[in-house]
């Protein structure tokens, strides 16, 4: 893994350390395992790295809590469809197995969930914008995201138009805690 | 009740804070009614994409005033938050990309020069449905207020480098922005192939700025662009982006003539049992309703609010029992909307960094446009622009996605961490016609967080917009094909943006809502602003019609002393 690309912790050591506050553990673990086959992590990091997981439990928690239900129902019906399957939890499968089920529900013809595939783009737009929002929304952890596809995230400006040229800049991310974003936000009666 | 003022403003936008400015300095009171904030600095100025893309449903506008959509009459509507009227001082200027064409010439004449000519006929066009309307006024009345909006905004742009542009009086108050990557591709593509590349007209600074004498002297100065990304969507945070929260709204404000009156939301437009205007009712922050008499009323909001205030404002016991304008039922009618059509490509031998820069800066053609190309057979009329798009940080970008590439796993992940830096997109913003079965209405029963019905838009894209954008699909991938994009292809959005009409501008009163000044027929005081009045929408965003049309009745309206007795 190149250096730029190091990932600021490991993942289960993250998940060790921090409470979930819309998600159960059990469920924190699915997503966290889904996640991965999503944007697996490979000779660079990927959702794992990044904290994918901890994006969606803040998000779930503080933004949209009437999607909790769907993360849910939605974690019931993978950890169904596993053991239905392939007799086994998520999270024990072996990545092609994970696949297999994962696909099912991007197609909607897993069982038990009505709207599986529906839950399918949920799960994976959370995942992209954990791989990429700004770190104090929980994800996109030592800017993981950002150097992996080459976005140096939130300078002021450029000096230069980087014509057919690598960006070799240090990526910035913004600094305002999530506390204050939150009251911006927070127009939300 | 408050005193009278000579003006009511309702919405201070593009529309709004530009009459404020030129009212205000001809020293009429003007009380400006926005149902959204005056948004501060920090909130902006964030160049955070979670923010201002994923979440900007949070926004007070989106989430409390949606608009109830279906493709068709008979369908079941869904509640749509939109996020395109930005209820807040500044409007959409506050989230524009800033691209700041003219209309052409031809643009304001379509039915005698292309339906009542034959030319339709001869392009096999299927028009039925469609109610093709001239304007009542040419691209001559607009040009000098064309030419103050470039210079009181400061609008960059390289004089006569596309051919198809109508005439100017002045060059453009400053050059372009610098060019980028995409740009220069593009622009060695289309001169490879016969075409006519201009760099974009901008309504985003590329030097510091004020504008000269005789323009208005309360536009403070602002500084040029320093080409961070964050355009669409996003506030600017060094003001080089044109909006009116920050030139004109200021100027109007230092006059000591504008009342600013920030989360009032009017409810309905008052009138006398003889059918005259006397004002506007609306609930204050406080959610009291209030009721602010004037001389004049003019509607700037978006095109939903300004066509639903005309409706919710019929009065029995009036002349107006069907709503205000609406003596033929044309309040509403003939809404139009660009669904633009996007050709991308990727790159293994260029970078890109398509993040850099103004979203808009960049290059566009016309040779697609409008009447530019013959259409003999093509089986449609009009066209749109073709340009250079494609900024945008990874969570705008992770979705453009060759078809048949997987959409998540490894080789997903492989193809975003090759190509997100080295792909660009073409955009398109084709013409759609006004058709009979496109329209706004107000809801039977759904309601908004005031109880008001909401806005019912019932809207779809007909055969003549079909063929086109088929026809230019094709058109857009020979031109990326011709930058040497590895994979290029194509995708329809079926999101309607730059919405027009409902208002329709016309002599004629049994045709049309408002006349050449935006004066609603028939009642004197009464005036509607905005690209709702677009006879036609052209292949080009409205954003400087809108303007150029605001200029020019804000003059009439200074001119009309018996309106202020």
């Amino acid at each position: 893994m190149p250096d730029v690309c190091k990932a600021p912790a490991a993942a289960d050591a993250l998940l060790e350390e921090e409470r979930f506050q819309a998600l159960s553990s059990g469920e924190a673990k699915i997503v966290e395992a889904a996640a991965s086959r999503i944007f697996p992590t490979t000779d660079t990091p990927g959702a794992a790295e990044a904290g994918v997981v901890h994006y969606i439990d803040r998000t779930l928690k503080e933004i949209y809590p009437k999607q909790i239900a769907s993360y849910r129902e939605g974690c019931a019906a993978l950890e169904r469809n596993a053991k239905e399957t392939f007799g086994r939890q998520f999270t024990e499968l072996a990545p092609d197995q994970q696949d297999k089920i994962l696909s099912a529900f991007e197609k909607g013809t897993a069982s038990g969930l009505a709207d599986a595939s529906e839950f399918f783009a949920l799960l994976r737009k959370h995942t992209m914008e954990g791989m990429f929002c700004e770190p104090m929304y929980g994800g996109n952890r030592g800017l993981v995201g950002w150097r992996l596809v080459g976005f140096p995230g939130q300078q002021f400006g450029y000096e230069d138009p980087y014509i057919n040229r690598v960006v070799d800049l240090e990526p910035i991310a913004h600094e305002m805690p999530f506390s204050q974003q939150e009251a911006l936000d927070g127009r939300k009666s | 009740m408050a005193a009278r003022a000579d003006v009511v403003l309702v919405g201070i936008g593009a529309v709004g804070g530009i009459l404020a400015s030129e009212l205000t300095a001809a020293g009429l009171k003007v009380v400006g009614l926005e149902r959204g904030e005056s948004p501060p600095y920090s909130d902006y100025a964030l160049k955070d994409a979670v923010h201002a893309i994923v979440r900007h449903a949070l926004h007070d506008s989106a989430r409390h005033e949606p608009i109830a959509r279906r493709d068709k009459e008979g369908e079941n509507t869904r509640r749509r938050p939109v996020s395109s009227p930005t209820n807040q001082v500044g409007g959409a200027l506050n989230r524009w990309t800033g691209q700041s064409n003219r209309f052409a010439p031809g643009d304001f004449k379509v039915f005698t020069q292309e339906i009542a000519s034959g030319l339709a006929e001869r392009a096999g066009a299927s028009l039925e449905g469609y109610n093709v309307a001239d304007w009542p006024i040419g691209y001559d009345d607009l040009e000098p207020y064309y030419t103050k909006y470039e210079y009181e905004m400061g609008i960059t742009g390289a004089d006569g480098e596309n051919p198809f542009a109508g005439p100017r009086s002045k060059r453009f108050p400053m050059p372009p922005l610098r060019d980028t990557a995409k740009f220069v591709l593009f622009r060695d593509a289309c001169r490879n192939l016969g075409y006519h590349p201009y760099r974009t007209p901008n309504g985003i600074l590329s030097q510091r700025y004020k504008p000269p004498m005789p323009y208005a002297q309360g536009i403070p100065e602002r500084p040029g662009c320093v080409y961070c990304g964050h355009c669409n969507n996003y506030g600017c945070h060094v003001h080089a982006k044109a909006s009116t929260l920050y030139t004109h709204v200021p100027a109007a404000l230092d006059s000591g003539n504008l009342d600013l009156r920030t989360r009032c939301k009017v409810f309905r437009i008052n009138t006398s049992p003889d059918g005259k205007v006397t004002g506007v009712s609306y609930f204050d922050p406080a959610g009291t309703v209030q009721e602010q008499r004037a001389s004049v009323v003019i509607l700037g909001g978006y095109l939903y609010e300004n066509v639903r205030l005309l409706l919710l404002s019929r009065s029995e016991a009036s002349v107006h029992a069907s709503g205000l304008g609406n003596t033929h039922g044309l309040v509403g009618q003939h809404i139009m909307a660009h669904e633009d059509v996007r050709v991308s490509g990727i790159f293994d031998d260029q970078i890109i960094n398509g993040f850099i820069g103004p979203g808009s800066v960049g290059g566009r053609i016309d040779d697609f446009n409008s009447n530019n190309f013959d259409h003999t057979k093509l089986g449609f009329i009009r066209g749109a622009t073709i340009g250079t798009s494609g900024s945008g940080t990874p969570i705008e970008r992770y979705n453009i996605v060759p078809r048949g590439m997987p959409r998540w796993g490894a080789d997903y992940k492989k193809y975003l961490t090759r190509y997100y830096t080295r792909s660009f997109d073409l955009n398109m913003q084709p013409e759609t016609l006004p058709h009979k079965d496109n329209y706004v209405d107000l809801h039977p029963t759904e309601c908004d967080a005031w109880g008001i019905p909401l806005p019912r838009v019932t809207f779809s894209l007909h055969e003549n917009e079909q063929r086109m954008h088929r026809f230019l699909a094709g058109e857009g991938e020979k031109i990326m094909q011709a930058t040497g994009a590895a994979k290029v292809w194509s995708a329809f959005s079926k999101r309607g943006s730059r919405w027009a009409g409902g208002t329709r501008m016309g002599t004629d009163p049994s045709n049309s809502v408002v006349n050449d000044k935006c004066q609603v027929h028939g009642i004197d005081n009464l005036f509607v602003m905005g690209a709702s009045v677009f006879p036609t929408m052209a292949g080009y965003p409205p954003t400087a019609t809108v303007a150029a049309l605001t200029y020019r009745a804000a003059d009439f309206i200074r001119s009309q002393n018996a309106l202020f007795h």
